[in-house]
């Protein structure tokens, strides 16, 4: 896991997924997030964010 | 407009991560190289994003959406006329040179090609430019959280210049790389949601065609003369200005954007960079154009009932540049809302990181380096160009309060900048493909092509501003105005350097190898794919760039 950090990718898919966490969580519990746009964007940003977890970069893997 | 607890979370989350960057990357700075020029390691698909992300800033974002506002569709000619031709000029023509030298910086090359005088005045003018710019960046930022959120101002200068400076020192060139493409993301996907609903709300493209008068939504059919358009400008002048000038002034010669192609991992990547940046970028009037336009369309009569405006500035006119901001504050609920303030300070700080890393890269190897500390150890640069960090984010802060005092103080650099940019694409056209240009004839073209930017401004009036020798020309836009000034002085820096380098001695065709067009080795593709050679793509890109045009007549 520590490992990965070093691929910029998985960087960028984990901001990602906890940010849409955070959409998804208050969408879910919060009634000021209570919004369809909030819904979709989480959701959205939920699969770019694991697609990017996901990949597989051996270039960057060099550095680690 | 009011943030809370899940909006703030965002916020905080987005500047742990890129701090997070920075320490990541900090373990892989052990040479001056490394810090400066990330040793040429960086992937190309990191490179490719950069390239446009370094462009990403705040000028990209707000000013683009606020002209969109303004000018209409015209305005996807800063990218279907201007970025996409000269990027793939960058990728196919020039990057041969600038990699193959193995020039560390744009001034370097102008070293290798014509003199010392020749690059200290381009390093001297690009890092005053870079340090302003980087300083206006902070400015703008902290200005608009001000008024859009009352955030203190203060606080948000050295805060943002705090973040900023911890990931730049500790990874140098990489971190602020690395950055960009988070950034670049954060851009696109923070501010998609908002093309949706408000695009939906006007009706789509069919409302917006309905609601709107025929020069919003074309971007050609009103450029036959210069009074039919909002731009005031025809199609002469754009093609000229905006799209050969202007353009390949900025994307082929500006360090700030080449320096992303120049880290790649080899020729093939530094030349695929620019073209593979092209493809986003083809598609990002869709991000900044296209909610200018929507918004102008929500204002309509017949869409009052939506209840959205573009707030009015001091002077009682609409004030564009708070469009984006007013847009986002319109339809985004708490959670989005984060999302899109956090894109939008991504995008000054991009802009900022981006501009203070080719300082520090300018500084250390073309001033210091070159004029005062030869010949030290790397370790001695390294620290020095950490330390130039450190200075670039303070002068940028100095900057900022500057700009804070004077009023026109931010017209006043960007039209100096306009003045030194200019002229520059002339001097680098003439340099790399003929080589009977002498050093004495770079020179003198430059500086008369800045002189003759100058002397046109004076001449000419646009919005109040320029004709400070005598307003004997008036144009109706200030864009129209910069296309103008650009066309004179890129004119009269190409003619005089012809002049002066027939008058001179050039250098023998030994020093000028791979220099120079007709004396370097031709760069063949060496890809099998056929998706993966500069030539097939390009041409495909150029293609799409010219069917748009047409669709969008």
């Amino acid at each position: 896991m520590l490992k990965k950090l070093n691929q910029l990718s998985f960087v960028i898919g984990l901001f990602f997924i906890l940010v849409a966490i955070i959409l998804l969580v208050g969408y879910l519990l919060g009634a000021s997030l209570k919004q369809p746009i909030n819904l979709y964007s989480g959701l959205g940003m939920l699969v770019f964010g694991i697609f990017m977890v996901m990949i597989k970069e051996q270039e960057e893997e060099n550095h680690s | 407009m009011r943030l809370h607890f899940a909006d703030y979370l965002i916020i905080f989350l987005y500047f742990v991560f890129v701090i997070a960057v920075g320490f990541i990357i900090k373990k892989r700075i052990k040479s001056s190289n490394d810090f400066l020029n990330s040793n040429r390691s960086i992937p190309l698909w990191i490179t490719s994003l950069a390239f446009i992300s370094a462009n990403l800033g705040a000028q990209e974002v707000l000013g683009m959406v606020a002209s969109g506002a303004k000018y209409g569709i015209m305005t996807v000619h800063f990218y279907w006329v201007g970025a996409i031709f000269a990027m793939v000029f960058l990728g196919v023509f020039m990057m041969p040179f600038y990699y193959g030298s193995k020039a560390r910086s744009v001034p370097e090359y102008l070293k290798l090609r014509f003199d010392e005088k020749t690059r200290a005045l381009n390093a001297l003018t690009f890092a005053v430019m870079t340090v302003f710019s980087s300083g206006i960046s902070l400015y703008a930022l902290a200005k608009l959280l001000e008024v859009i959120l009352g955030w203190n101002f203060d606080l948000c200068i050295w805060a943002a210049a705090g973040i900023v400076m911890v990931y730049t020192f500790m990874g140098g060139l990489t971190s602020a790389v690395y950055n960009e493409v988070l950034q670049f993301f954060l851009i696109v996907l923070g501010l998609s949601p908002l093309i949706i609903v408000a695009l939906q709300d006007a009706g789509g493209w069919e409302g917006l065609k309905a609601n709107l008068e025929p020069q919003m939504t074309h971007a050609w059919k009103y450029m036959d003369t210069a009074e039919h358009n909002k731009m005031g400008i025809n199609f002469m002048s754009l093609i000229f200005g905006l799209g050969f000038v202007m353009s390949f002034g900025y994307w082929c010669t500006d360090f700030l954007v080449v320096q992303r192609a120049m880290i790649a991992k080899n020729m093939s990547a530094a030349q695929r960079t620019p073209i593979i940046a092209a493809i986003p970028k083809l598609l990002m009037p869709i991000i900044v154009v296209l909610p200018g336009v929507v918004a102008i369309a929500l204002m309509q009569p017949a869409l009052a009932s939506k209840g959205y405006a573009i707030p009015m500035g001091a002077n009682g006119e609409i004030d564009y540049t708070m469009t984006l901001p007013s847009l986002i504050s319109h339809y985004y609920p708490t959670g989005l809302l984060g999302v899109g303030i956090t894109a939008l300070i991504a995008s000054f700080m991009s802009g900022m990181a981006g501009n203070v890393t080719a300082f520090n890269s300018v500084f250390t190897y073309d001033i210091y380096q070159s004029y005062f500390v030869k010949d030290k150890s790397d370790k001695h640069y390294l620290n020095v160009g950490k330390m130039i960090t450190l200075f670039g984010i303070l002068f940028s802060i100095g900057t900022a309060y500057i700009a804070a005092s004077f009023n026109n103080i931010n017209d006043f650099l960007q039209l100096v900048f306009s003045f030194v940019n200019g002229p520059l694409f002339a001097t680098f056209m003439l340099g790399m493909f003929w080589k009977r240009t002498s050093s004495e004839g770079a020179f003198w073209g430059l500086l008369g092509g800045t002189i003759a930017a100058a002397i046109t401004h004076g001449l000419t009036l646009a919005e109040g501003k320029g004709g400070w020798i005598a307003p004997m020309f008036p144009i109706s836009s200030g864009m129209g105005q910069a296309f103008i000034v650009a066309s004179f002085s890129w004119l009269a820096n190409f003619v005089i350097t012809i002049v002066v380098s027939l008058l001179t001695k050039p250098k023998s065709d030994d020093e000028l190898r791979g220099l120079v067009y007709s004396l370097t080795e031709k760069v063949y593709a060496t890809e099998k794919k056929w998706y993966l050679r500069v030539g097939p793509l390009s041409i495909i890109l150029l293609i799409i760039t010219i069917l748009l045009n047409f669709i969008f007549f």
